[in-house]
């Protein structure tokens, strides 16, 4: 029993002192606890800031409420007018407002046309146009839209019928109408007659627009949402497309990272010594591992690519000059990345600890997973300094929206400035030569 | 005496607070075979790694062949063969690949290197291993390997941090007689070690390093002379022997060792002279053994510590 309690003890010792382990064992659970948590568990506090356009023609009080609805929300960023050319705020036109999602500056638009909703016709009418390159964030705004709009419904829609009919009846003969109408509804659309009389929101289930799989209730009958994908409609396989490329940077984060860090291996074995005692200097070895796991990022990119087109239909050759420089500059600014872990490690399992800790928090906060709108305001910040944001951004820009040269040139300074940065802080902490001790 | 190879002029190094040389000054000749003998720790890789340019100097000059040897001098490095004390190859690639390797790092001309590769895979033995991966050698194996890895670009001068650390003494002879041949061929060795039967064998003229410093130098015979006593004789503890250990006293300085008296005399007397005086004694003794002077006697009167310690 003694020696069971020594060796168990001497496990804890010998983990305790093997940092990598415990970093792995508490550290990296618990920073994607925190993330995940963050936007799971209702602690933080929802989708934030999801660029939304919107667009009032309507001057009816309903629609106005909407707007203001929507103004309020922390999840919406609400767009209303953007900068010509020129320079010249506009505010959008219904022309304007679809290019604005087209090009991908607003994940969605919603209008309110000018026959949105008026006190001699019941229902209303909204117009919503999308780009679903988030799948997962398209379905969260549908829904926080439909609870904006039917939110401020229900209770307007009732008041506006009873009024009516009390207009044009008088109070009792309105009142008796009204109670009949419930029970005529109620005969058929099995309405419970108090419901309608006096409606509340959360009597109601919400109802989706246009998937056809509408629920037979009231608010589908009058409230119509007339709504129009503006981007992706030719797309042969929406979920291999958009998530193709979140899967190749996690995997291309772990090679890179991995390979980098063998020049531990080699100052183990010897083979680095052995190099720096041939004509070799130090600069020809950390250019050759750079360009080596440069190229070897492309090679794997290339080869999930073209594994995603094999076997779901990917299209990746309608764009393919395109996409071949995301991947170069994605390939880049990863391969730095590792440099940058062998750089500040003193060891292999130092290295890949850190990177494992490293590679799936970017790959959490950069949208390798989950929409980045879903998380709080300060890890959204921090997102848009990752690879991965960058990376995947430019992937759905090339897969998804088809765009040109100029449209991924932000994408692709960003992805090599980082990579140009990252290197200028490994070069110099090359220079103080650890590594080479 | 032949021309200089070497020239070591008052090298330092420092680590940290530790100091790793301390003014080294040192010459080595063409076509010596120079023993670089200390302990663990006394600063042999060190000066190793900056005679190869791994490291350059906190002070002093070393050159080689006439050039200086500084952390960007890439070309004088096809001067020099380096084998390192770990066994610097790769595991995954077969034994010709790893020359491969190492040899097209020196410019030389494919022809030429494959020709290169052939004869010193058939010097050390190792050809018909060629195909195989090294990390299915033997120890002694990827010794040998590692050791033809520094001489494809055929250097003037080979250095050799301590290349048979871990060999069975079979493979060991055979690395030494390879390493014979090599400077019989005309190649300055520079050969660290801490075994001194090692130096003793190989080498024609030894430094002793400690503490970063060079305590001795000299050809073997000579560096022994500096010994205050010339042999040391071993005689096998027993109870008789113990009884009497005041006799040896009388010849010099008496060591005790766990399982036998080590004298080191003090001064010149006949061994005849020795054994009638314990015979009349009549001491039980069922063993004695006279022991040459060494260079580990030498580094423990010029230190007080053994090699090994």
């Amino acid at each position: 029993m003694k020696q069971v309690y020594l060796l168990f003890m001497n496990s804890y010792l010998r983990f305790w002192k093997d940092k990598v382990s415990v970093l792995l064992t508490f550290i990296v659970p618990l920073v994607l606890m925190t993330i995940f948590g963050s936007i799971f568990s209702g602690s933080g506090s929802g989708p934030q800031g999801i660029r939304l356009a919107v667009l009032n023609q309507s001057s009816s009080p309903v629609a106005k409420q909407i707007e203001s609805s929507l103004d309020t929300m922390k999840n919406f960023r609400v767009i209303k007018s953007f900068k010509n050319d020129s320079g010249k705020v506009i505010t959008f036109d219904t022309l304007s407002i679809q290019e604005y999602v087209r090009t991908g500056k607003a994940s969605a638009a919603l209008i309110l046309p000018p026959d949105a909703y008026s006190d001699t016709s019941i229902g209303l009418y909204v117009k919503f146009y999308y780009d679903p390159k988030n799948d997962i964030e398209m379905q969260t705004i549908r829904g926080l839209i439909q609870q904006v709009v039917f939110s401020q419904f229900p209770s307007i829609i009732a008041q506006s019928g009873l009024r009516q009919a009390e207009k044009f009846l008088g109070i009792q003969s309105g009142t008796a109408f009204n109670r009949d109408m419930a029970s005529i509804v109620h005969k058929y659309f099995k309405i419970d007659t108090n419901l309608i009389l006096h409606p509340k929101l959360s009597d109601f289930s919400i109802a989706g627009s246009d998937s056809g799989k509408n629920k037979s209730n009231f608010f589908q009958n009058v409230v119509r949402i007339e709504d129009q994908q503006l981007v992706g409609k030719e797309v042969k396989n929406p979920w291999a497309t958009r998530s193709v490329g979140g899967w190749a940077m996690t995997f291309l984060l772990f090679t890179l990272t991995a390979s980098s860090s063998s020049l531990f291996e080699e100052r183990k074995s010897g083979v680095l010594l052995r190099l720096l005692t041939s004509p070799v200097s130090r600069v020809h070895i950390l250019w050759s591992k750079y360009l080596f796991n440069m190229s070897l990022g492309i090679i794997q990119l290339l080869f999930m690519f073209f594994a995603g087109w094999a076997m779901f239909q990917v299209d990746i050759f309608s764009n393919f000059f395109n996409l071949l420089l995301i991947i170069i500059a994605a390939s880049t600014a990863c391969t730095a990345f590792g440099m940058l872990l062998a750089a500040f490690s003193q060891t292999r399992q130092q290295a890949q600890g850190l990177g494992t800790l490293f590679i799936l928090s970017m790959s959490a906060i950069g949208g390798a997973w989950f929409p980045t709108n879903f998380m709080p305001a300060t890890i959204q910040f921090f997102s848009k300094l990752t690879v991965v944001y960058w990376s995947m951004d430019g992937f759905l820009e090339v897969l998804w929206r088809g765009v040109g040269l100029i449209s991924i040139l932000p994408h692709l300074g960003i992805l090599f400035g980082m990579g140009a940065i990252i290197n200028f802080i490994s070069i110099r902490q090359f220079k103080k030569g650890h590594i080479f001790d | 005496m032949s021309a200089s190879m070497i020239n070591i002029q008052q090298i330092s190094k420092k680590y940290a607070t530790i100091t790793a040389l301390d003014a080294v000054t040192l010459e080595v000749h063409q076509q010596e075979f120079f023993g670089l003998l200390g302990p663990n720790g006394a600063g042999k890789t060190t000066l190793m790694n900056l005679l190869v340019g791994y490291h350059n100097p906190d002070s002093g000059t070393i050159t080689i062949d006439g050039d200086n040897v500084t952390q960007d001098s890439l070309e004088i490095r096809k001067r020099i063969g380096f084998v390192p004390q770990s066994l610097a190859l790769y595991d995954e690639l077969t034994g010709q690949e790893n020359l491969e390797v190492f040899g097209k790092m020196f410019d030389i001309p494919r022809k030429m290197l494959m020709e290169q590769i052939q004869e010193q895979l058939h010097a050390v033995e190792l050809y018909d291993r060629r195909k195989d991966k090294t990390k299915t050698y033997s120890g002694g194996m990827k010794r040998r390997l590692n050791i033809i890895a520094s001489l494809l670009h055929d250097p003037k001068v080979l250095l050799c941090d301590e290349p048979t650390v871990g060999v069975d003494p079979q493979s060991r002879n055979a690395i030494f007689e390879f390493l014979i041949s090599l400077n019989k061929q005309g190649k300055t060795i520079i050969y660290t070690t801490h075994y001194m039967e090692e130096a003793e064998r190989l080498c024609t003229r030894i430094g002793i390093i400690d503490h970063g410093k060079i305590i001795a130098l000299g050809a073997t015979d000579k560096l022994l002379e500096q010994l205050t006593y010339e042999e040391t004789i071993a005689i096998i503890k027993n109870p008789s022997t113990e009884e009497n250990k005041k006799i040896f006293e009388k010849y010099g300085a008496l060591v005790e060792e766990d399982d036998h008296f080590e004298l080191k005399p003090v001064k010149r007397f006949l061994l005849s002279e020795f054994f009638a005086d314990i015979e009349k004694q009549g001491m039980q003794y069922s063993w004695i053994e006279l022991h040459r002077p060494t260079l580990e006697a030498l580094f423990l009167q010029l230190t007080g510590r053994r090699l090994r310690d």
